[in-house]
C-alpha cells in the first residue's frame, strides 16, 4: 500500500504555545487511521493545516502526491471533511445545502442531481431532502454532514469526532456506511475520536500529546507495548486465585488477573492447569494504552500550560 | 462562474430566510415611518409654512407633497445603507458559526467567495430598496405627485449607487468582525446611528457647525442629498411656480439638505455623483486588497 498522506517535521506555534511540534507520520491508502489526543493536543491544528485553513511554520505535507506548498487546490479536491459540529446552513433545506456545497467543486445541474441520488440512497436521506437542516435530529444531521463531505468523491475522508453525541444505533449506521465506502472506493479515513472502541478498530493509531507524537502503531502493537493481558478466571475460590501470586481484581462472578503479556499468561496457565479450567485471555483496552502513554484520559480538559489556540 | 452563482443564490436565500437579519434591516426605515406618522411630519409641515411669506397661501397637496418627498428620500437613503449592512452580516455569521471553514476547505478561490458575498448583498439590498422605492412612489402618487420621469430615473440611479456604496462600506467593516456579539453591536449602531448621520431623522443643516463639517467628509451624505434633490425637485419647482421668493427657496433647499456645502463651497449634483462613484471605487478596491492579503496569509 502506498502512502496517501506524508507529514514530515511539521511545526506550528501560536505565540508561546508550540501547538504542533516536529510531527511526522504516514497514512497508507485505504486504511482507517486514528489520530488521538486530549483536547488541545494539536489534532485540530494538524487537520486545519492539512486542509489549508492554517499556515504551517515549517515542515512538509504531501497528500495524494500533491505538495501542500505547491498545489493546495489539488489537495482540497481530494479531501472531504466532517467537522465536529455541523456547519451546514440551518435555515436552508438539505437539498439547497448540498447544492451550494457541490457547486464549490463545480458539480452542478445533472451531475449534482445524479450525485445527490447516489448519496441519498447510500445514506438513506431521500425523505429529508426538502427539510431545513436546522430541524433535523442529531443523527439525521450527521448523515447530511457526511453526504456533504462525500459530494466530490474525495480520496480521503477526515472525520473530526464524527460520532460525539450520537446514539449507539446512529453511530453503528455511520460506521457501516464508512466501512462500505472504504471497501467499495478504497477511501482512506482519517479519524479523530473520543471513543476508544472506534480507535481500536483502526488500522493504525497515532497518539498525540502536547503537539508531539507520544506513541504510534497498530492497536495490537500499542496494546502489547503499553498494556498487559488479562485472564478472567471463572469457577474458582479466592484462595486458589491468591495462591497464583498475581495481582487480581474481584468481579461479580469471576476474578480478573493481570499479567505482563500473553506469554506470561500461557506460562501461568500451564503451571496451574488444575485452576485454569474455565477462563479467557484478553488484551488491554485502548483506554489503558492512552492512559499509559499520556497519563490522561480522553476528554480530560487541557491544563493551563497546554492551553492556547491548539485544536 | 457557476460556483459564484450558486454561492450568490445561497447567500440571498439565507438573508431572506433569516428573519432576524431581514427584520433588523428594516428597523431604521420602520423607525422613520413611525417618527413621521407620529410627529415629525407635522413638525416639518409647520416649519415649511412658518418660513413662507404670510401673504402666500399654498395648497395642502403641495405641502403634503413636500413632506412626503422628504419622508421617502429619508427612508430610501437610510435603507440603502442599513439593508446592505444587515444583509452583509451573513459574511460574519458564516465566520461565527464555522460555516466559512466548510466553504474554504473546498478548492473555491477566496476572491469568488468574497465576490459572492458582495453581489448577494447588493442584490438583496437592491431588491428591498427598489420595492421600497415602488411603495414610496405609490405613497407620493397618493399624496401629491410632482415628479417627472427623469426624476424617477435619477432616483433609481441614486438608490443603485447608494446601495453599491452601502454594500462596499459594509463589506469592509464586516471583514473585521467575527462574532455574533460584534454583529449585534455594529447592527445596533448602524441601525440607530446612520439615520442621524445621513440626516434622515433631522436635516444635517439643523446640526451644529462642527458636526456639519465632520459629516461633510462622509461620502454617504452626498448620496442622501442626491436622493433628496431628485425626489424633491418637482415639488420645489412647483413651490417656485407658486411664487415663493428665491431667498426663501434657497433657505428651504439649505434646510432640507438639497444644497450641501463643503467648507462653504456649494457641492453641485455632478460633484455629488463624482464623490459617490469615487468612494464606491475606493471602497471596493480596499475590499479586494483586504481579501488578497488574507489569501496570501
Amino acid at each position: 500500500m502506498k502512502n496517501i498522506i506524508e507529514i514530515d517535521g511539521l511545526h506550528k506555534r501560536f505565540g508561546e504555545v508550540h501547538a504542533v511540534d516536529d510531527l511526522s507520520f504516514r497514512v497508507k491508502e485505504g486504511e482507517l487511521f486514528a489520530f488521538l489526543g486530549v483536547n488541545g493536543a494539536g489534532k485540530s491544528t494538524t487537520i486545519n493545516i492539512m486542509c489549508g485553513q492554517l499556515t504551517k511554520d515549517s515542515g512538509s505535507i504531501v497528500i495524494d502526491g500533491n505538495d501542500l506548498d505547491r498545489d493546495i487546490a489539488g489537495i482540497k479536491r481530494g479531501l472531504g471533511v466532517v467537522f465536529q459540529n455541523s456547519v451546514l446552513d440551518a435555515a436552508l433545506s438539505v437539498r439547497d445545502n448540498l447544492e451550494s456545497r457541490a457547486a464549490l467543486y463545480g458539480i452542478v445541474g445533472n451531475a449534482f442531481s445524479k450525485r445527490l441520488s447516489e448519496l441519498s440512497a447510500l445514506l438513506d436521506f431521500n425523505d429529508l431532502l426538502n427539510r431545513a437542516v436546522g430541524k433535523l435530529s442529531g443523527g439525521q444531521r450527521r448523515r447530511i454532514d457526511i453526504a456533504r463531505a462525500l459530494l466530490h468523491k474525495p480520496r480521503i475522508l477526515i472525520l473530526d469526532e464524527p460520532t460525539t453525541g450520537l446514539d449507539p444505533q446512529t453511530r453503528r449506521t455511520l460506521w457501516d456506511v464508512i466501512a462500505a465506502l472504504r471497501k467499495s472506493e478504497n477511501m482512506t479515513v482519517f479519524l479523530t475520536t473520543h471513543y476508544m472502541e472506534e480507535a481500536a478498530d483502526a488500522d493504525y493509531v497515532v497518539i498525540l500529546d502536547s503537539g508531539k507524537i507520544a506513541a504510534q502503531g497498530t492497536p495490537l502493537e500499542l496494546k502489547n507495548a503499553y498494556t498487559g493481558d488479562f485472564i478472567t478466571l471463572y469457577g474458582v475460590d479466592e484462595d486458589a486465585v491468591r495462591s497464583l501470586g498475581t495481582d487480581y481484581e474481584i468481579l461479580r462472578d469471576a476474578y480478573r488477573l493481570s499479567v505482563p503479556n500473553t506469554a506470561a499468561a500461557t506460562e501461568l496457565i500451564l503451571a496451574h492447569s488444575q485452576i485454569f479450567v474455565d477462563y479467557e485471555i484478553t488484551k488491554g483496552k485502548m483506554d489503558d494504552v492512552f492512559l499509559a502513554v499520556t497519563g490522561k484520559t480522553l476528554g480530560e480538559p487541557l491544563t493551563k500550560d497546554e492551553g492556547g489556540a491548539r485544536g | 462562474m457557476k460556483t459564484a452563482f450558486a454561492l450568490i443564490k445561497r447567500n440571498v436565500k439565507l438573508f431572506f430566510k433569516d428573519k432576524g437579519m431581514f427584520f433588523t434591516a428594516l428597523i431604521t426605515p420602520a423607525i422613520l415611518l413611525v417618527l413621521y406618522a407620529t410627529f415629525l411630519g407635522n413638525v416639518y409641515r409647520d416649519s415649511f409654512t412658518a418660513n413662507l411669506p404670510s401673504e402666500l397661501t399654498l395648497s395642502e397637496t403641495l405641502i403634503d407633497g413636500l413632506v412626503a418627498a422628504q419622508l421617502i428620500s429619508s427612508i430610501l437613503a437610510v435603507s440603502c445603507v442599513t439593508v446592505a449592512f444587515c444583509s452583509n452580516f451573513l459574511m460574519v455569521q458564516d465566520k461565527a458559526n464555522g460555516t466559512v471553514k466548510d466553504l474554504r476547505i473546498s478548492p473555491v478561490r477566496s476572491s469568488v467567495l468574497s465576490l459572492s458575498y458582495y453581489i448577494a448583498t447588493l442584490l438583496s439590498t437592491l431588491l428591498i430598496c427598489f420595492v421600497a422605492a415602488g411603495i414610496c412612489l405609490g405613497y407620493v402618487a397618493a399624496v401629491g405627485w410632482y415628479l417627472s420621469v427623469a426624476d424617477v430615473c435619477f432616483l433609481l440611479l441614486d438608490i443603485f449607487l447608494l446601495s453599491l456604496f452601502g454594500t462596499a462600506l459594509s463589506s469592509i467593516i464586516n471583514y473585521f468582525l467575527s462574532t455574533q456579539g460584534q454583529i449585534s453591536a455594529v447592527g445596533t449602531v448602524i441601525s440607530a446611528g446612520y439615520g442621524f448621520i445621513c440626516g434622515a431623522y433631522m436635516p444635517i443643516s439643523s446640526f451644529g457647525e462642527g458636526l456639519q463639517k465632520v459629516i461633510s467628509f462622509l461620502p454617504g451624505t452626498y448620496g442622501t442629498s442626491l436622493i433628496r434633490n431628485h425626489s424633491m425637485r418637482g415639488v420645489l419647482e412647483a413651490l417656485e411656480a407658486e411664487g415663493v421668493p428665491d431667498a426663501a427657496m434657497k433657505g428651504l433647499c439649505d434646510a432640507l439638505d438639497c444644497n450641501l456645502y463643503f467648507f462653504d463651497h456649494a457641492v453641485t449634483q455632478p460633484m455629488m455623483f463624482l464623490i459617490l462613484v469615487a468612494s464606491i471605487v475606493i471602497l471596493v478596491g480596499l475590499y479586494v486588497l483586504l481579501n488578497c492579503r488574507r489569501a496570501k496569509r
